[in-house]
């Protein structure tokens, strides 16, 4: 059983106020959080270190900018946080943090997560034309009563680790009734009872509401099974993939874009990679013809091979892409397969070492060796 | 000094001509306002214009650079580059109206101490009249 | 100069089509790099042809420009130039691009063909990507007409739609709906056109008097819309109000032509800081927006980029959150040139502006010294005047 902070205010505004709790309170020295943009339209993330910047905080917007995770790598790239910090972050965020903390790319020290039952969030692109406010309180209604949101993105449509069993406090969200009055955090972790005392609010012995959340869980389980099975039937074989990136233009968003991808000169956009003179000719002469710039696919099947294997579904590569390629569909779907063939879920332990990290001696006798 | 507000300002200056120029006005016991923060570059051709870019929106209320007179530049035309980089700059910032008249840009020689000085206290005068440089308050850059 | 009008009259592409078949049939020139219709029929790559045959679902007038064909000739060059004449037929901008490229040393021109057209503009990409067929019949119906209203916001102020450093034009304007002229603009193209079989017998008189009335018209509608962008975007206020649903992809600047490097300088060390910088920032200034340093990469991107700027708007097609930033940069590259008395792509013969000086130019830059601007004596306790 778990202590949940209950806190009389609707869900927004409580987690709001418990961020400028721990700020006022100096339990951390900055909390790291989405904020409506001051200066025109959109959302972003920001540091707050200063209380009264909090005054258009919007920890919980059902919009992800960019992979926090990605964010907080860069953070603490050189070096660990030397005072606390809280961060509010989705599910997919503290997993693909945790992925690239295994790669040497940044320290969990210092950071405290905050996080939620995840929903899902909206395509950056409703972000251009639609109005953000009005979006998010009709996201809210849906949520309380467990509702499946249709117009999220199809990552999240799909995801069906929405739930962080990593973060030191959990807001919940998902199937959570009364969120327009109050605000249940899940102190997960002694971190999170820590931040969470003192804190206004009833205290009580509650978990999260697992029945809602395994019938929530089992609608995703269809939704993705469905999506990744049509994607397969789209790309199967050289000429189904090609199919789906023949109009990629090579802009690498969503190389860019994704968390994992974290190389400070990516293989694909390096010297070797680029093509000689001879091998345009090689091609002309075989094939008559030869696409410009060449290594379209290999970039994404490449691709693949480096990451699917801590892909976590995030989804930002689709968000990213200038054609509307559906990368993220694919992209998970390999990165599900993979994965279960190391029986490792990207995100989940810290402790778990990376699998291309380690080997046994005697494994994968079915590739045959010997 | 009306006491309104201490412009933070930053001067960029060439390893020869330029801090050249300060210690000759050390020499001769001349003063510029503490305010004026000195940074050396090994030549105002070194400069990127991304230092001149940063100064202006992490904080500093305008910047000067100075370096050897055109034909003076110890490597050659270093001083010739920067005067075109500058000018581009400039044109950057007065086409999105972000202050280009925070950026000087003058020639100060070796031993030319009282033109050392009396830059830094014009563009500092000039500054606290302008008042602070709007885009430092932006904490959305 | 004289030309020849191309054979067939039904359509501009087909006739021109006709004419690279010819050519590669004849062995003019080895093989064309221009835009193909990929398999799935939904975009368009630049493709390297050789076989004639595969000429078919070729386009040499596309709706959209997915990848900057300056680009793409640099993925085919930077390494060294082909053995073999190559025909590359690409937009006015790809062109000057091209020859930015050049100067910037991250192409080969040797051996290579420009045949240009006179270009009405091309569609916005998401427009194209929401329905590709629907949009396939819109741009050939404007594009018979010459019609700019539904092409992209650079495209319709653009006034270099005749490239100078081409080889080989296709001329539209002037010409009657579904036909199109061929001009050899230099002797390269001359020659080409001498070996497909084209006499150079008709007078480009007319089509020269349409695009000059052309050119003189989108100047002015350039200058206006630059007026209208520059009021939008000026001050802090406005600029970061036009970037502020900015998300830091850096898109815009790997889509870019002009942006050649393999690791950008804002992707590098450099933007790499240790966690007291963005905590002591945050604490300054009471928050701090993450990721950081978005507006220093805009306006540093315009410092290594403007004085090669072509207007292309790759940038703004590339941009998922929908920001005008073809049109902020292309306002602040017009002016940046012309400072430097420069236009980029025009002549492979006229240096990069960073890379050239003149002794005395640029007056207005240095801050003139008034000697007798001078508190150095007033001030308690100072020393000596210089003695």
């Amino acid at each position: 059983m778990a202590q949940v902070l209950k806190i009389n205010k609707s869900v927004d505004q409580g987690l709001t106020a418990f961020l400028e709790f721990l700020l006022k309170e100096k339990k951390v020295s900055g909390v790291v959080t989405l904020k409506k943009n001051r200066g025109g339209p959109g959302i972003s993330y920001a540091l707050i270190t200063r209380p009264e910047e909090l005054d258009g905080a919007r920890p919980l917007f059902p919009l992800m900018p960019a992979n926090s995770g990605k964010i907080l790598s860069r953070l603490t790239l050189r070096g660990p946080l030397k005072d606390p910090i809280a961060v509010v972050l989705k599910p997919c965020e503290l997993r693909a943090l945790i992925e690239l903390v295994k790669r040497q790319q940044g320290s969990l020290e210092n950071m405290i997560f905050i996080s939620q039952t995840c929903p899902g969030v909206y395509p950056l692109e409703m972000s251009v034309d639609g109005d953000l406010d009005a979006l998010a309180s009709r996201y809210q209604d849906q949520v309380q009563s467990g509702q499946h949101i249709p117009e999220i993105r199809p990552a999240c449509r799909s995801c069906v680790h929405f739930t962080p069993q990593n973060a030191d406090i959990i807001v919940s969200l998902i199937a959570e009734a009364g969120l327009d009055r109050s605000c249940s955090l899940v102190l997960n972790s002694k971190k999170g009872e820590a931040l969470a005392d003192g804190m206004a609010g009833e205290k009580r012995e509650q978990d999260l509401n697992s029945q809602e959340l395994a019938h929530f869980s089992d609608h995703r389980k269809t939704a993705r099974l469905k999506l990744f099975d049509e994607m397969g039937e789209k790309t199967k074989g050289i000429k189904g993939l090609i199919g789906l990136f023949g109009k990629c233009i090579g802009c690498h968003a969503c190389g860019n874009a994704c968390p994992i991808c974290y190389c400070n000169l990516c293989f694909f956009e390096s010297q070797p990679n680029e093509s000689r003179p001879n091998s345009f000719r090689a091609d002309l002469e075989k094939k008559g013809a030869a696409r410009i710039p060449a290594g379209t696919l290999f970039y994404h099947v490449g691709r693949l091979a480096h990451m699917s294997v801590s892909c976590v579904g995030c989804g930002m590569c689709m968000d990213v892409c200038p054609v509307d390629i559906p990368v993220g569909t694919l992209f998970s779907r390999v990165g599900e397969s993979v994965q279960k063939t190391f029986e490792y879920i990207p995100g989940s332990k810290i402790d778990e070492p990376l699998p291309v990290a380690v080997f046994k001696e005697e494994e994968f006798a079915q590739l045959g060796e010997g | 000094m009306s006491g309104a507000f201490t412009p933070k300002i930053i001067y960029f200056m060439c390893g020869w001509c330029g801090s050249g120029g300060s210690e000759t006005a050390a020499a001769y016991h001349l003063r510029y306002p503490e305010n004026v923060l000195p940074f050396r570059v090994n030549c105002t051709g070194s400069l990127s214009s991304v230092h001149i870019l940063r100064a202006l929106i992490e904080g500093a209320d305008g910047v000067i650079i100075s370096g050897c007179h055109p034909g003076d530049c110890h490597y050659e035309d270093g001083n010739f580059r920067a005067r075109r980089r500058v000018a581009t700059v400039k044109s950057i910032l007065n086409t999105l109206g972000l202050g280009e008249e925070r950026i000087w840009f003058r020639y100060v020689a070796h031993g030319e101490g009282k033109r050392f000085v009396d830059t830094a206290e014009e563009f500092n005068d000039l500054i606290a009249e302008l008042g602070p440089n709007p885009l430092k308050e932006r904490n959305d850059t | 100069m004289n030309g020849s009008k191309l054979p067939g009259a039904q359509d501009a592409e087909k006739s021109v089509l006709a004419f690279l078949k010819t050519g590669l049939e004849k062995r003019c020139f080895e093989a064309v790099m221009m835009s193909h219709r990929v398999p799935a029929g939904d975009g368009y790559a630049y493709v390297l042809i050789k076989d004639p045959a595969l000429l078919e679902g070729a386009s040499p007038l596309p709706p959209v420009i997915p990848v900057q064909g300056a680009k793409a000739l640099s993925a085919l060059t930077r390494w060294g130039p082909p053995k073999e004449t190559i025909l590359a037929v690409m937009h006015p901008c790809e062109i000057r691009a091209a020859v930015e490229l050049f100067k910037l040393k991250q192409a080969s021109l040797d051996h290579i063909v420009f045949l240009s057209f006179d270009c009405p503009g091309v569609m916005p990409l998401s427009d194209y990507v929401k329905n590709p067929g629907e949009a396939d019949r819109t741009y050939a119906a404007a594009r018979r007409k010459w019609e700019s209203a539904k092409m992209r916001p650079l495209c319709r102020i653009c006034n270099e739609f005749v490239p100078a450093a081409s080889d080989l034009h296709i001329g539209l304007l002037g010409a009657e709906e579904g036909s199109a002229w061929l001009f050899p603009v230099s002797p390269e193209g001359r020659r080409i056109m001498d070996s497909v079989g084209l006499e150079t017998a008709v007078s480009s008189d007319a089509w020269e008097r349409e695009a000059a009335e052309r050119k003189t018209v989108r100047e002015k509608e350039r200058q206006e819309a630059h007026q209208v962008s520059r009021d939008r975007v000026s001050g802090p206020d406005g600029l970061l109000a036009a970037f502020s649903s900015c998300i830091n992809c850096h898109n815009c600047m790997r889509v870019c032509p002009v942006c050649y490097c393999r690791q950008c300088y804002f992707d590098s060390e450099a933007f790499k800081l240790p966690p007291e910088n963005y905590v002591e920032r945050a604490r300054k200034k009471g928050s701090l927006r993450l990721p950081a340093d978005t507006l220093l990469f805009h306006l540093g991107r315009m410092s290594h980029m403007a004085l090669s700027c072509v207007s292309c708007g790759t940038c703004e097609d590339a941009c998922p959150m929908d920001i005008k930033v073809g049109q902020i940069f292309s306002l602040v590259a017009d002016n940046a040139q012309k400072q430097l008395n420069y236009l980029p792509g025009r002549s492979r013969e006229d240096p990069l502006p960073a890379s050239v000086y003149q002794e005395e130019e640029l007056e207005g830059v240095e801050k003139p010294y008034v000697e007798t601007y001078s508190r150095t004596g007033d001030r308690d306790g100072a020393g000596s005047e210089n003695q």
